[in-house]
């Protein structure tokens, strides 16, 4: 099914076509331009207008992958720490799936303390003193829930809508409704850090059955930020672009033989890919900025960095990418060994993580971008209140579980009502009691937030009208300013 | 909704308006008129999936009953007793039907009105009726036809007022055929000799008989069969199935029979005395993926493996969309859910699950541990056979019941393996007359394996010894499909809405019933299934599969959606061709492939030129109507092993485990798994595109650039995009600058000056000569690259190359490689 696509038989032409047809109000910015003096083909990823006025334009997306344990975070559960070491009673483990813990496991208190915060008072743990900054800024939405209980799946869950391989992915939805305001760059950026891919690779921001233009690019910290961007050695600037006048010269003579719009296509890739070479390279160039932005993040120019992905993230929207996608591996906090134990590698990943993600909010906010960009915060689950221990009763690391029914995430910026929390959990965070959000909630919220009604933004593929949020997904309201 | 009786009155009025007011239509086709009216209406409420008002019209037998409001939908012969008519025509919008959208148009209510009239009578959908073997119309233009699909072709264009174009001039009708036949260009020698005395059909013959040929089929087969060198998922670790590749090689070289490829795909375990070539043959379905994340659930996995069968299997060879009714019955299409796991059914008995070795492979040992080999094989069974029959003594049988009884407790279920647990605690919840033999047989292995028994203890030490010594032997292990015998069978049962954990009624395998049933003395074993499929009754497997062909030599499938012939896939754009060529290739050429691509290839259809006019690209800018030769881009494969060939560095070297030529670096970057991608060395960094190490979530970036898919899942159709990456690839990646380097290599030793060397590198690359024009650029290049690589000796060292002159070269290599004519078969 991955990638089988849809009805068309020239791709680009047909795309062409269903934009005519589907995204009429964008018709002004999708006239022919000319480009070396020639009539240029509709452009898949000119910007085009949405279903409604957006309240944001461009969104950041920082996937914590693994899932962080919200009840080390941000759900503050006292009652949780008067049962920790008690055996959790029968009912709360009839009718569960868990990935690792088998029979009777014992109740896990929080791991962390808790204060609140600012003028909201939202509760933030010790763990993130920057973020506690700056939490009136963000929304929590405190009863997420999804219907995954494996990082793959739960993963792709989130960014495509879909548990199984082979759908587009968020990033790739938006491009597709809305274009790019910067066509020197890509639309769709995806930065990695944290030394691993997201378990369930490219597909997750992967272009499923839409067009592969609008795929996630991963830029690259080390090497070319784009696979294959530099010229090779020995090749100068000057001597690249008398190649590509020469190509495109003789590419406009075989189109004046054969008539084949694909070539004024190929000619316009051509010129697009040289634009791509000096922009790309600029935009992922921190070395140029100024010395209290790179204390303000905490980046250091040349590493692969969350904190270098951010200060990253905020460079591709301020020159007018759309969906930036961040992941940052290392929260899947078991507690089988050191580095995946909520007292061991989760407060590496707190450390590493909330300077940064609290200088972003702040960077955006002093550069008045944070009106019109959406931040948004989680990851693909949550994790139990009981202990996991996988390998025995002598294990000094402690960890939690994955847990599908409840976790916390956070958005920010972008017609989001700052400084407020939605959802409410119970008294040990195990099940929601109010305000609950489905994954393909959190998605129809942040197309509405785009200006798009998620159940009319859409591809057709195998015989039926497909979107990000399947048959689902309602608009939280109360969450929008 | 009910109906509400103070309309009546108004609806009797309406009806009457109806009744006089329209032309009788004396021709109403349920195919073409109704069915499309219907699918775009009404079935996605009353259909497959939900049934609003207790109303399915996606079956006769179903529309005609009372719906929920006790009114009949349809009443054959009498419209203005149907709730159907009234429900579209009444101007109470809160009951007009299509709810909150637009009225019906009069003349859509005229043909629904008449079809009632004339007896509401269903129709099969076209794809499900044999094909039919159209008359050779008559034509005007008499002397174009070669072949007799030029007839059919012909007399459309005629129809449409259109005349074919004339004949591609030969060069680039040769590179065509070579591409199309072998995925490599000619050489410009060989091209000569084509144009020249050899003869175009001469050339089309050596072009079937070359090893490359097969390289070129197996690319497009293997997408179908989803193959790929890793096991996907999250670890998505390596997977040795290499021999399968190999394999379709082997057989389109061979030219075996497609109803033979099948069956030995399929169930080629199953043949009398199934050879180990035909066991290979059945790892097409072990390109399924398996799971290896700890916490996941074998069987969760193998039943996701089987479901990833069917839906291939029906989607390969039957065109079908069978996948929607895993869940629910199949919302357009006349499938209903049972149909489903019936087909599933067939699948359901092998003795894969999902298990991290791969268990069953087939074993191919080096001539030198063949002996040994095969000995050891032989012990294990023997050792099988005694640890089964250790399990069923009485002391092991106590120690098992005791063991069943005491599952819930997570010590005990901790000794079994973690991804069998699920299964275990689910088995073991049934009554012992509720396991079906497959499960018994589970339990038994998974008890064997943690009895304290001191006698199995033994067994179990000596198979583990012998299993180390076996895995330390020269051999290649495929895995492949096996049988579950008699006494170890799985029973199926229909999922709830898809879920292995919802099982409700037992199943039984069968055909879906829309089809043809199986014949009375068909095994109801994947055997039957397969040769039900190349059965001369099936009306969808030729047509399906010679659509695949057409499309991979025209572009674009007469059936354009290659992958749906269901009432939601587009029609074909010519019915009359396409039974053709079914039945040309299945009954005129039996099944095999050669024959029927030398027909093709040589018709007067594929020759003619491709290039568009203005007044063609506005009526058929898609070619449906095939007034042009075919103009797309090449595959993903071939422009990597054009650009090798055309630089001569391409290896011929054939089959083996797959290469890894180089790639940038880091991109492997497993959370689970140390394994990097270790760059080849010698001829292995030059092979064929088909040969490359093949990872799901990691595929080869400049292969992934253009559009080949991750081979997940299967795929009928690659779009081909047009992108500035693509652009990157060919003018950056390492490997394509090293071609352009050879290539420049080549040109300099072929002439004596400039324009000599740069004509010969454009018609190494591009075969037809350069226009003056492009020679201007060309040279124009190379004095620009030659200035600057003679004033700065160190790019040129950078580069790579030797002289200034050759650095220029290089460049001037690197843009033919870039034409759009290079990345384009036309």
């Amino acid at each position: 099914m991955l990638h089988q696509e849809a009805r068309q038989a020239s791709l680009r032409h047909v795309t062409r076509r269903h934009f005519l047809r589907s995204c009429g109000a964008g018709l002004g910015a999708m006239a022919l331009s000319t480009l070396s003096g020639l009539a240029r083909p509709l452009d898949p990823l000119a910007a085009r207008a949405a279903h409604f006025t957006p309240r944001a334009k461009r969104v950041i997306f920082l996937h914590m992958a693994g899932g962080p344990s919200s009840l080390e975070l941000f759900d503050h559960k006292p009652e949780l720490a008067r049962l920790d070491g008690q055996e959790c009673p029968d009912s709360l483990l009839k009718g569960k799936r868990f990935a690792f813990i088998r029979g009777v496991p014992k109740m896990l208190g929080p791991q962390a303390t808790f204060r609140q915060r600012g003028e909201s008072g939202a509760w933030v743990s010790d763990h993130l003193p920057h973020f506690a900054q700056v939490a009136d800024e963000v929304a929590f939405l405190k009863a997420m829930h999804t219907d995954e209980f494996n990082h793959a799946p739960a993963q792709l869950l989130v960014h495509s809508g879909s548990s199984r391989l082979g759908r587009p992915s968020m990033g790739s939805w938006v491009t597709y409704g809305l274009g790019t305001e910067n066509a020197n760059l890509p639309a769709f950026v995806v930065l990695l850090s944290g030394g691993v891919a997201p378990d369930a690779g490219a597909s997750v921001y992967g272009s499923g059955f839409l067009p592969t233009v609008y795929q996630g690019v991963q830029c690259r910290s080390k090497g070319d930020p784009v696979l294959f961007l530099s010229d090779p050695e020995g090749v100068p600037r000057s001597l690249r672009r008398r190649s590509i006048d020469a190509i495109n010269r003789i590419n406009e003579e075989t189109h004046r033989d054969v008539q084949d719009p694909e070539v004024l296509t190929r000619i316009a890739q051509y010129e697009m890919a040289f634009r791509m070479q000096t922009s790309v390279p600029d935009a992922m160039d921190i070395g140029r900025e100024p010395e209290y932005i790179h204390t303000l993040y905490g980046t250091e120019p040349g590493e692969t960095s969350f904190a270098n992905n951010c200060l990253l993230a905020r460079r591709l929207v301020e020159r007018g990418v759309r969906f930036v996608q961040l992941f940052h591996w290392g929260w899947d906090s078991h507690g089988a060994g050191e580095s995946e134990a909520l007292n061991g590698g989760f407060l590496d990943r707190c450390k590493e993580t909330d300077r940064p993600v609290a200088a972003l909010l702040r960077d955006l906010r002093q550069r008045g971008l944070l009106e019109e960009t959406l931040v948004v915060w989680g990851g693909e689950f949550g994790r139990t209140p009981m202990l996991e221990n996988r390998s025995g009763a002598d294990n000094p690391f402690v960890g939690r579980d994955h847990h599908s029914d409840v976790f916390t995430m956070w958005m920010a910026g972008g017609g989001i009502r700052s400084g407020m929390t939605w959802g409410k959990t119970d008294e040990i965070g195990y099940q929601a009691v109010s305000g609950r959000v489905h994954v393909h909630d959190l998605q129809a919220t942040i197309l509405h937030l785009l200006g798009f009604d998620h159940e009319h933004l859409t591809y057709p593929f195998q015989g039926r009208d497909f979107r990000l949020t399947d048959v689902h997904g309602h608009v939280v309201h109360d969450i929008i300013a | 909704m009910p109906r509400v009786a103070r309309h009546y009155v108004l609806v009797l009025f309406i009806t009457g308006i109806g009744l006089l007011g329209c032309d009788r239509r004396s021709d109403v086709a349920f195919n073409r008129d109704i069915r499309p009216l219907l699918n775009e209406n009404c079935v996605s409420c009353h259909g497959g999936i939900r049934r609003q008002g207790d109303l399915n019209l996606l079956w006769r037998s179903d529309a005609l009953l009372p719906a929920e409001s006790g009114n009949r939908a349809i009443v054959p012969f009498k419209p203005s007793e149907s709730e159907l008519i009234r429900r579209v025509t009444t101007y109470d919008t809160a009951e007009r039907m299509p709810k909150d959208a637009h009225p019906l148009s009069p003349e859509a209510v005229t043909i629904l009105r008449q079809w009632i009239t004339d007896g509401a009578k269903w129709d099969v959908h076209w794809a499900y009726k044999a094909p039919e073997e159209p008359a050779l119309p008559d034509v005007s233009l008499t002397s174009w036809p070669r072949v007799p699909l030029d007839h059919l072709v012909l007399s459309r264009l005629e129809n449409e007022g259109l005349a074919p174009s004339g004949p591609a001039p030969c060069s680039k009708l040769v590179r065509r055929v070579s591409l199309d036949l072998i995925g490599l260009p000619p050489k410009p020698t060989a091209a000569e000799q084509v144009c020249g005395e050899l003869g175009y059909e001469a050339f089309v013959d050596i072009l079937l008989s070359s090893p490359r040929y097969g390289e070129r089929w197996a690319a497009m087969w293997l997408d179908l069969a989803r193959y790929a060198d890793s096991k996907g998922y999250e670890k998505d670790i390596p997977r040795t199935i290499w021999r399968y590749r190999d394999w379709v090689i082997k057989a389109f070289n061979e030219d075996m029979p497609f109803d033979q490829f099948t069956i030995e795909q399929i169930a080629g375990d199953l043949l009398p005395e199934a050879s180990d070539e035909q066991h290979i043959a059945t790892a097409f379905h072990r390109n399924t993926m398996t799971n290896t994340e700890g916490g996941t659930d074998d069987e969760e996995f193998r039943v996701a493996a089987v479901i990833d069968r069917v839906n291939t299997t029906w989607e390969v060879w039957q065109g079908t969309s069978l996948s929607c009714a895993q869940c629910h019955g199949h919302p357009y299409d006349p499938f209903r859910h049972e149909d489903y796991f019936r087909a599933f059914a067939f699948f359901n008995n092998t003795a894969d699950q999902d298990a991290s070795n791969e268990y069953p492979t087939l074993f191919e040992f080096a001539a030198a541990d063949s002996a040994q080999g095969h000995a050891l094989l032989h012990q294990l069974r023997r050792i099988d056979g005694k640890i089964a029959a250790a399990t069923a003594t009485d002391a092991v049988r106590l120690e098992r019941i005791a063991w069943e009884g005491m599952l819930n407790d997570p010590i005990e279920i901790a000794r079994v393996d973690g991804m069998q647990q699920g299964a275990v605690q689910r088995i073991a919840r049934l009554p012992e007359e509720e396991r079906d033999d497959a499960q018994r047989v589970f339990l038994d292995h998974v008890f064997g394996e943690i009895s304290t028994d001191q006698h199995l203890d033994s067994l179990r030490q000596e198979r583990s010894a012998a299993v180390q010594e076996v895995q330390e032997l020269d051999a290649v292990q495929t895995p492949v499909l096996q049988e579950l015998p008699a006494g170890k069978k799985r029973t199926t049962h229909l999922f709830e809405r898809g879920s292995f954990l919802t099982p409700l009624q037992k199943v039984e395998a069968s055909i879906p019933a829309s089809f043809r049933p199986l014949p009375n003395d068909a095994p109801r074993n994947r055997l039957g299934l397969a040769r039900w499929l190349v059965g001369t009754d099936n009306p969808l497997t030729a047509r399906v599969t010679v659509n695949r062909i057409w499309a991979q030599l025209f572009g674009v499938g007469i059936v354009e959606s290659m992958e749906d012939f269901g009432t939601q896939g587009l029609p074909p754009s010519d019915p009359r061709l396409l039974d053709h060529l079914a039945i040309r290739f299945s009954q005129t050429h039996a099944w095999r492939l050669k024959s029927l691509l030398r027909e093709v290839v040589t018709s007067a259809t594929y020759r003619q030129d491709s290039r568009m006019t203005p007044a063609l690209q506005k009526k058929d800018p898609d070619n449906r109507l095939l007034a042009r030769g075919p103009r797309f881009r090449l595959a993903a494969e071939q422009i990597r092993d054009q650009a090798l060939f055309v630089s001569g560095l391409l290896s011929s070297k054939m089959y083996g485990p797959s290469v890894m030529p180089p790639q940038p670096e880091g991109l492997w970057q497993n959370p689970y798994d140390g394994s990097d991608w270790q760059p080849s060395d010698g001829e292995d960094r030059y092979r064929r595109g088909i040969y490359t190490y093949w990872r799901r979530t990691v595929p080869y970036p400049s292969m992934a650039t253009f559009d080949s898919p991750s081979r997940e899942f299967c795929v009928s159709r690659r779009i081909r995009t047009n992108t500035p990456l693509q652009a990157l690839v060919t003018l950056n990646d390492p490997a394509f600058v090293e071609a352009a380097r050879a290539l420049a290599e080549r040109m300099h030793a072929a002439g004596y000056n400039e324009a000599d060397r740069i004509e010969t590198g454009y018609k190494l690359a591009i075969i037809s000569p350069p226009s003056p024009e492009t020679m201007r650029e060309l040279v124009t290049l190379y004095h620009e690259g030659l200035v600057h690589y003679a004033n700065t000796p160190s790019d040129r060292e950078a580069l790579g190359t030797d002289t200034a002159e050759a650095a220029a070269l290089t460049v001037v290599a690197n843009a033919i490689l870039n034409l759009d004519t290079f990345v384009m078969k036309e």
